[in-house]
């Protein structure tokens, strides 16, 4: 991962490129968080998710009016009390859309960890183990990754509905449902960098210094690949998140829990947009957006803090580091010219 | 098959349409402004009957679709097959429909609850021994060929002759159907159940159809027989079909122009075929359709939004209740098979968020009684009875029923009683029935407050059918017998008879919940002989009673038997309740407005 260009960048970033030995000036001590190379995207799309996750989780503890309680009839329209008006059960649209909102993001954080675990875990071991435990393992992953999941999702969804298990039913059935389908494409690309990592040297010591396969996958394989399933995990949340919303919208999501994908299905049943009642169905719309443009920006911002290749800066930054390189050219240039009068 | 009427609109079918409607266009266009003057109440010379419900009337539609009755809400998929006895007939064919291509003896008005005269100009009962009826002066089918006294009897052998079509159930309710002369037909009542009623609602729903052209047809093939030209004695004959509308063309030479006073106004009837209740709505509240049979949520949009939309009733609930879905109860699974659990489930369901919420404002408050209190039904409605003896939305009296039965409550807020947990229940009704759906949630979240287990689940209708008639189900909502001649005694049996119910497993077709109760057959028979109102109505009052008592169902909203909302756009006197010269119906005598409607242009 690394070459000299992007050392340099990294190098450039810190200060100017002055060889040891030179004076330098003095350096301020960096709160830590700067250290992180957070760019705006990132700055961004957090604060994005954030203000969801404040609205799904804060935002009931304040709301005077819960989720299941009738407060209106049939899509009232927005009022001073009723902010968003009432959908088609008479329930308060904002107090639905938190507790949908609090859903959805439950529902993609449990589906999105249950696919990065197993697609890691097969991942690691096709790649590291090899042999026909890869070629078994890929097969199968190949296979699954050639059904499309949305048919498997609206099948296994529909026969969970049907059954009478109360566990399997909820939001956790659903989540188990979407992180079991969303596996294979995380498993496939761990393996490819899986298996470049165990041509490395540093297993060979490890193998050298008596340490077991379990140990080694976990020790010295899984962190050089630490970076890439933090990213999987981000993008196998967002799209766990639209994969629920499709289901609900389909009138398949979980019985008896909001949803945002459900929050939409009731008003396109209840005909809201040809009512004209937009507070029905704008607002599950743009907190969808919200969350999946929030999870996707942070995906790409976090491939740039890891990949520093990728990092941008500011046209004030570029212009200060080109300043920075000429004044470093001519210091060197200065001593050589020294190096040369002394000797 | 080779018939032109399933082909599919030709290249030069199209042109030649185009070509019309522009040609319509242009006429439309040089016309003299003084035709599409008439613009609402307000400039109008004497205020219009029968109009949008805030008063507006439409300009009238130009060109060829000026004198075509557009309709909707009857046909959704590519019409197979226009023969009667098709359990898959398309409109107008299919079973109890608009009486447009086929007709009936007698026709149902359910605003006022009479058997009014359709092919037959009188009917005499002699107690409940025989229905002698006298059939109109000179009915002919549309081939021109006269339609008697003996078609009518060979209309209802055949279902004597095939017992898979709907005419079979005629003769569970008759001994026999003779025709002494051309004109006379004469029902035997049949001696074991005495049923009247039901045989003057088979009266009212089966088609007299040609003896000539069924009498071809093997008694095997009967409801498979494909059939394109259908010959009825409507007013209007089957012109075109495919699977974007179905057209009918006025029969110029109708029977019925003095019995009706005249032919109907509209030249062609045009039924589009729409994918889903939204596109049916979009046309209808632009004009392009002028009545329809569909669920429009907020219809009171439509007219406060400026277009000339009504319906029967100007007020709340808009639409006249004909019928009662229900909560139905599968009484062999634990713990519903207790009346106690059953009553405490009607009790604890939010009736009110049903009617405002779900039904869009469209139900009367829901009583605790399988009469239903108002229109025809309404002399038999015992209204202290149900007050004192009922259930009326009480969480708080749910529990207490369910408390004093002994039950206690688990650690998971469900109660246990006699030491079955109250659920799981599955609650189903099929994917798509917007308003069943939204109900089923409501009842759900209305049964998990006071700790009942019960979650939704909404399976295709095929699949809900089968769970329902076969016995498979935890609680349903669905449908039973909406108002005709032969309720209430009709839904009484749908709900609690024994009569007609198979072992679990096995299809049924009344009593879903498989209730079983000793006195309820012999008040049914009680209810069915009756002859006069008063020993009715006390026949009933015992039937109630021992509903009210046992719960084996609970009514969840009244519906009307047919959405009727019109728009008059192209034409108006459409019948409302200021303007009550027909009920708000399509079948039977809901006929009626199809001959006194008036066009707005022209």
């Amino acid at each position: 991962m690394t070459n000299i260009q992007s050392a340099a960048v990294t190098a450039e970033a810190g200060g100017p490129l002055v060889p040891e030995g030179l004076p330098t000036e003095p350096q301020k001590a960096k709160p830590a968080w700067r250290s992180l190379n957070f760019g705006p995207r990132m700055w961004i799309s957090l604060g994005i998710i954030g203000a969801v996750a404040a609205l799904a989780f804060i935002g009931p503890l304040f709301y005077p009016y819960g989720p299941d309680q009738k407060v209106g009839s049939l899509y009232d329209s927005p009022s001073a009390e009723h902010i968003l008006g009432t959908e088609n059960f008479g329930y308060d649209v904002l107090a639905v859309l938190m507790a949908s909102a609090r859903n959805s993001l439950i529902i993609g954080l449990l589906a999105g960890t249950i696919a990065v675990l197993i697609g890691v875990a097969i991942g690691i071991l096709a790649g590291y183990i090899g042999g026909w435990v890869e070629e078994a393992l890929m097969g199968f992953t190949n296979i699954v990754l050639a059904i499309p999941s949305i048919v498997i999702l609206i099948l296994i969804s529909i026969s969970l509905q049907s059954t009478n298990v109360a566990f399997l039913k909820g939001v956790v059935g659903l989540a188990l449902v979407i992180g079991i389908t969303a596996w294979p494409w995380t498993a496939r690309a761990v393996r490819a960098q899986a298996s470049s990592v165990a041509t490395r040297e540093h297993i060979d010591v490890a193998k050298l210094s008596g340490a077991r396969t379990p140990s080694i996958m976990v020790r010295d394989v899984l962190p050089y690949l630490a970076s890439y399933a933090v990213m999987a995990w981000v993008l196998q949340l967002a799209s766990a998140i639209l994969a629920e919303s499709t289901l609900s919208m389909l009138g398949l999501g979980p019985s008896g829990a909001n949803s945002l994908g459900k929050q939409l299905f009731w008003a396109l049943a209840f005909q809201a947009v040809a009512t004209g009642a937009w507070w029905a169905f704008l607002p599950p719309t743009i907190v969808l957006t919200m969350i999946s443009f929030g999870l996707l920006y942070l995906q790409s911002s976090l491939d740039e803090v890891f990949n520093p290749r990728l990092r941008r800066g500011k046209k004030k930054n570029l212009a200060k580091a080109a300043a920075r390189r000429e004044e470093t050219a001519r210091k060197l240039a200065e001593q050589n010219q020294r190096v040369e009068v002394t000797a | 098959m080779s018939d032109s009427v399933f082909e599919k609109p030709s290249r030069r079918s199209f042109i030649k349409i185009g070509g019309l409607a522009i040609g319509g266009l242009a006429l439309a266009a040089c016309a003299p402004k003084a035709s599409t003057g008439s613009t609402g109440a307000t400039g109008g010379t004497e205020a219009k009957l029968g109009v949008g419900n805030n008063g507006q009337v439409g300009k009238g539609r130009a060109g060829a679709t000026g004198d075509s009755l557009l309709i909707a809400g009857f046909q959704w998929g590519p019409p197979a097959t226009f023969n009667p006895l098709s359990p898959t007939a398309a409109w107008p064919a299919a079973a109890n429909v608009m009486q447009i291509v086929y007709e009936t003896l007698l026709r149902w008005n359910i605003a006022t609850g009479e058997v009014m005269p359709g092919l037959a100009k009188e009917y005499k009962l002699d107690g409940t021994k025989t229905i002698t009826l006298t059939m109109q002066d000179g009915v002919t089918f549309s081939d021109a060929s006269p339609c008697t006294a003996k078609d009518v009897v060979a209309s209802f052998e055949l279902g004597k002759k095939n017992t898979g079509i709907s005419t079979a159930a005629f003769w569970a309710a008759a001994d026999a159907i003779e025709a002494p002369d051309d004109k006379t037909v004469v029902v035997t009542v049949s001696a074991k159940t005495k049923n009247v009623g039901q045989v003057l609602r088979m009266l009212t729903e089966t088609y007299i159809l040609p003896a000539a052209v069924f009498s071809k047809i093997a008694d095997d093939k009967l409801p498979t027989e494909i059939m394109d030209k259908p010959i009825g004695t409507g007013p209007f004959t089957l012109s075109k079909a495919d699977q974007t509308q179905v057209v009918l063309a006025l029969n110029e030479k109708y029977w019925g122009q003095t019995f009706y006073g005249g032919l109907p106004v509209m030249k062609q009837i045009i039924h589009p075929i729409f994918k889903s209740n939204e596109d049916g709505n979009i046309k209808f509240q632009a004009g392009e359709l002028d009545i329809m049979q569909q669920f429009v949520s907020q219809i009171w949009k439509m007219w406060e939004g400026g277009k000339p939309v009504g319906t029967y009733l100007k007020d709340k609930p808009y639409y006249v209740p004909g019928s009662m879905p229900m909560l139905l109860m599968n009484t062999t699974k634990k713990g519903l098979d207790n009346a106690v659990v059953r009553k405490a489930i009607a009790s604890a369901i939010d009736y009110a968020s049903i009617a405002e919420t779900a039904m869009s404002g469209y139900s009367a408050e829901v009583q605790p009684s399988l009469i239903l209190p108002s229109g025809a039904e309404s002399k038999f409605f015992n209204k202290e009875d149900a007050a004192a003896n009922g259930w009326k939305f009480d969480a708080a009296a749910a529990e207490k029923l369910l408390t004093d039965a002994g039950a206690k409550k688990g650690s998971d807020g469900v109660y246990v009683l006699d030491g079955t947990r109250v659920g799981p229940y599955k609650l189903i009704t099929p994917t798509g029935w917007t308003d069943w759906n939204a109900s089923c949630e409501i009842i759900a979240k209305s049964l998990k407050a006071i700790g009942i287990d019960c979650s939704t689940n909404f399976p295709q209708q095929a699949e809900t059918t089968q769970a329902i008639q076969g016995g498979s189900f935890d609680m349903a909502v669905w449908y039973v017998s909406g108002v005709n001649p032969a309720t209430p005694w009709a839904r009484f049996k749908d709900i609690m008879s024994q009569s007609e119910v198979q072992p679990i497993g096995k299809t049924t077709f009344a009593n879903y919940g498989r209730w079983k109760n000793d006195a309820v057959e012999a008040l049914l028979t009680e209810a069915s002989q009756a002859t006069d109102d008063a020993s009715k109505k006390a026949a009933y009052d015992k039937l109630d009673a021992l509903y009210r008592k046992e719960v084996p169902a609970c009514p969840i909203m009244y519906r009307p038997d047919e959405f009727y909302e019109y728009n008059a756009t192209n034409f108006f006197n459409w019948p409302d309740e200021k303007n009550s010269y027909a009920p708000p119906m399509f079948r039977g005598a809901g006929n009626t407005w199809m001959y006194k409607i008036k066009k707005i242009a022209g």
